[in-house]
């Protein structure tokens, strides 16, 4: 089986099949980040709007990835724009959530002390609340990317006009060559395993160390 | 007088109701003075802080520093709080240094003048720590470090001390006192603790239970460093003791825990975080 692993990744047709959905999740996964924490931003300092997203966050957690095809097929047709969106909109939700979350609970002891030590209007929000929100925003970011790489696959799996790994699964599932499928889904596991534990896990222990906090 | 209250009242609103917390509060800060505030739990010594800080604004009356009225925070008054309010993400450096950047000095008189508080403080050591990396009365020294780098006229301090153990209190004693007497800084410490306001204060001001009002004040004229030991201060701290718990009986008697007082308490001693534990 590791031996068809290996051959796998010295097969052209795979590695663009795999570089299709890495680029997919890149492109998606940015977009995430930079709407997903804006929003969180916004949302985290508007006491209205954080009422509001409180009570649909819930709503989105608790929606799988997958459910989000279907609309976005509705709105980018059999594209890979629909995949992408799939992405952006199975983990923005988590990320926007643990953004506003983070930014609203920084203690109020510290803006307090910051105050008084002249940091007020952006200054206060770069120098202080922002990075006091770091530890929850990078831990959004890590379920984020998990969200992410599940609604990538749902998407990809659905939608099989796009050339990716989910076309491959498909594929190889419907020539019955069973050993080949679960080449491919160590494949994909390995990937979110790899990221998951060598950057997320990593940064969030980093981060631990150096704001002090346990674990 | 550098610190000046009028007439001080400050009323607080939530969900409609309105609580009375300070009452036409009088009283001055000279130049270079250390001045005490003790009272019970919840009587406003911690307004009494914001209000001079800036952070909160008085309902009615004037608070005044250098003859100007207070509007807001500013450089000139910085408060020390007692949880040390340390940024976790900064070593400790970097944590003298904010108000200094925040004020738009270039960082190398930045770096020099955290250098020099973090001597004052005896933490030169510990400079390229993170906070969580030191013990709690190495923080509060760190606070300290942080709020005079900003050279400010008036140093609050709101219970600094509070969550230290008596030894690491004591330590802190004298390191404050050497850094008054060097830097001549003008101090207002809020503390729980009688021996701790006659060991520090020129003056010692009593706070009434809420809403609170300066009951008394009283003048410690007593050479420093002084011993707690010391017989002087001890028939001082007996006065203070003796007017607080008045004070402290009405709280107990406003939140109906009469029962957790033992009767023969009648003057609880100066060590005793007095109201701390209602
Ligand atoms: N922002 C606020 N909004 C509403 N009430 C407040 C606010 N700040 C303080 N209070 C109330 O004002 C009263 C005085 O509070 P304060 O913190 O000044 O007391 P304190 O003397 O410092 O007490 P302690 O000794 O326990 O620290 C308390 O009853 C508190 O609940
Ligand atoms: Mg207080």
């Amino acid at each position: 089986m590791l031996g068809l692993v290996g051959r796998r990744l010295t097969d052209a047709e795979f590695l663009s099949a795999l570089g299709g959905s890495l680029r997919r999740m890149v492109i998606g996964y940015g977009a995430v980040c930079a709407v997903g924490i804006g929003a969180g931003v916004v949302v985290g300092r508007t006491r209205w709007l954080n009422e509001l997203f409180g009570t649909v966050a819930v709503a989105i957690h608790a929606m799988p990835g997958a459910v989000w095809v279907p609309l976005a097929v509705f709105f980018f047709g059999l594209s890979e724009a629909a995949v992408i969106f799939t992405i952006f909109l199975g983990a923005a939700g988590i990320t926007m959530a643990n953004t506003s979350n983070g930014i609203r609970e920084v203690p109020p002891g510290l803006l307090r002390a910051a105050e008084t030590m002249g940091a007020r209007g952006p200054a206060l929000f770069w120098h202080v609340t922002l990075p006091a929100a770091v530890p929850r925003i990078v831990d959004g970011l890590r379920l984020a990317w998990a969200f992410g790489w599940r609604a990538l696959m749902a998407g990809e799996l659905l939608i099989p006009s796009i050339k990716g790994m989910g076309r491959l699964l498909n594929e190889v599932a419907r020539a019955r060559q069973l050993d080949q499928l679960i080449a491919f889904m160590i494949i994909i596991a390995v990937v979110g395993v790899v990221v998951d534990y060598g950057f997320f896990r990593r940064l969030e222990r980093g981060i631990a160390a150096r704001w002090g906090l346990a674990g | 007088m550098l610190v000046e209250l009028e007439r001080v009242s400050k009323r607080f609103s939530h969900n409609g109701a309105s609580t009375e917390v300070l009452r036409e509060v009088s009283f001055s800060v000279e130049e270079g003075e250390f001045v005490c505030l003790v009272g019970p739990s919840g009587c406003g010594k911690s307004t009494l802080i914001s209000l001079i800080a800036g952070l909160e604004s008085p309902s009615a009356g004037r608070v005044t520093v250098a003859g100007r009225e207070v509007r807001g925070p500013g450089p000139d008054r910085v408060v020390v709080f007692q949880e040390s309010a340390l940024f976790p993400w900064l070593t400790v450096r970097k944590n003298v240094e904010f108000g200094l950047k925040m004020a738009g000095i270039s960082p190398a008189s930045r770096q020099r003048r955290a250098a020099e508080y973090l001597r004052l403080v005896h933490l030169s050591r510990f400079a390229d720590a993170y906070p969580h990396q030191l013990s709690g009365g190495m923080k509060q020294r760190v606070a300290i470090a942080r709020a005079l780098a900003m050279d400010p006229k008036i140093l609050l301090m709101d219970e600094p001390f509070g969550a230290l153990d008596a030894q690491t209190r004591r330590l802190l004693h004298e390191e404050l006192m050497g850094i008054w007497q060097k830097t001549g800084k003008t101090i207002l410490f809020v503390t729980h603790n009688v021996r701790e306001a006659t060991v520090l204060g020129d003056t010692v001001l009593v706070v009434s239970a809420r809403p609170g009002t300066i009951k008394k004040g009283f003048k410690i004229k007593l050479p420093r460093p002084r011993r707690e030991s010391d017989p002087h201060l001890i028939v001082i701290q007996q006065r203070i003791l003796l007017s607080l718990q008045e004070e402290i009986a009405k709280v107990v008697k406003d939140e109906g825990l009469e029962h957790l007082i033992p009767k023969t308490a009648a003057v609880a001693g100066a060590d005793r975080d007095l109201g701390s534990s209602l």
